[in-house]
């Protein structure tokens, strides 16, 4: 039964990793690219909103897998 | 300066919101043909998208423009962080609180939900607007 809260930990734990990794990148050149061309700021905005849906599709999805480990299985 | 450069970027954020929750009521729908329990689960599995992707989306888009970049950036981590959390309290609320439950068909909802939002955001291209 242990083994599920390690599995529930490392999904969470990886998928919000990559999250991070992913989002740090994102905002970084938002902050880059806005400062090089601060006229397409609101576009520059939209393009990373969007990229943030598909960035975080996967952690998303981990997190509802993670949660039924979690209270389902294991609870 | 590129005349079309300097245009504002009106965001279709209801128009997405509205498809998803379609989406997630059409989900449903097909759902209840299964079972009423399994239509029912699927709607909640699709509210658990659509919440905390609509905070997100508000909270992203309280700042606009070059000068106010370093605030949408801090709203993009904040927001996102909230929407992770977010999720992860409604399921264990669902799955704590709601009894019964039709697992498959929250999860399937759910991950078709955030699919779609995904593909909606992509395909509905916000217009420039003078």
């Amino acid at each position: 039964m242990e083994m599920v809260f390690v599995a529930a930990a490392l999904i969470i734990g990886l998928g919000a990793l990559g999250a991070g990794i992913g989002f740090g990148l994102l905002g970084g050149k938002l902050l880059e690219s806005t400062a090089r061309q601060p006229e397409m700021a609101s576009q520059l905005q939209t393009k990373a909103f969007i990229m943030a849906g598909l960035l975080d599709a996967v952690p998303m999805i981990g997190v509802g897998i993670a949660m039924y480990l979690i209270f389902v299985v294991a609870g | 300066m590129n005349s079309r450069q300097s245009r504002i970027t009106r965001v279709p954020l209801g128009r997405w919101l509205a498809i998803e929750f379609t989406s997630s009521v059409i989900i449903s729908l097909l759902w209840v043909l299964h079972s009423p329990l399994a239509g029912y689960s699927a709607f909640v599995g699709g509210l658990i998208f659509i919440v905390p992707n609509a905070w997100f989306a508000h909270r992203v888009y309280r700042y606009q423009g070059a000068r106010s970049a370093h605030l949408v950036v801090g709203d993009l981590f904040r927001a996102e962080s909230t929407k992770i959390a977010l999720t992860a309290v409604f399921f264990a609320a669902v799955f704590t609180l709601m009894e019964p439950v039709y697992v498959p068909a929250l999860l399937f909802t759910f991950a078709v939900m955030v699919l779609v939002g995904t593909a909606s955001r992509w395909l509905i291209r916000p217009q420039p607007q003078r």
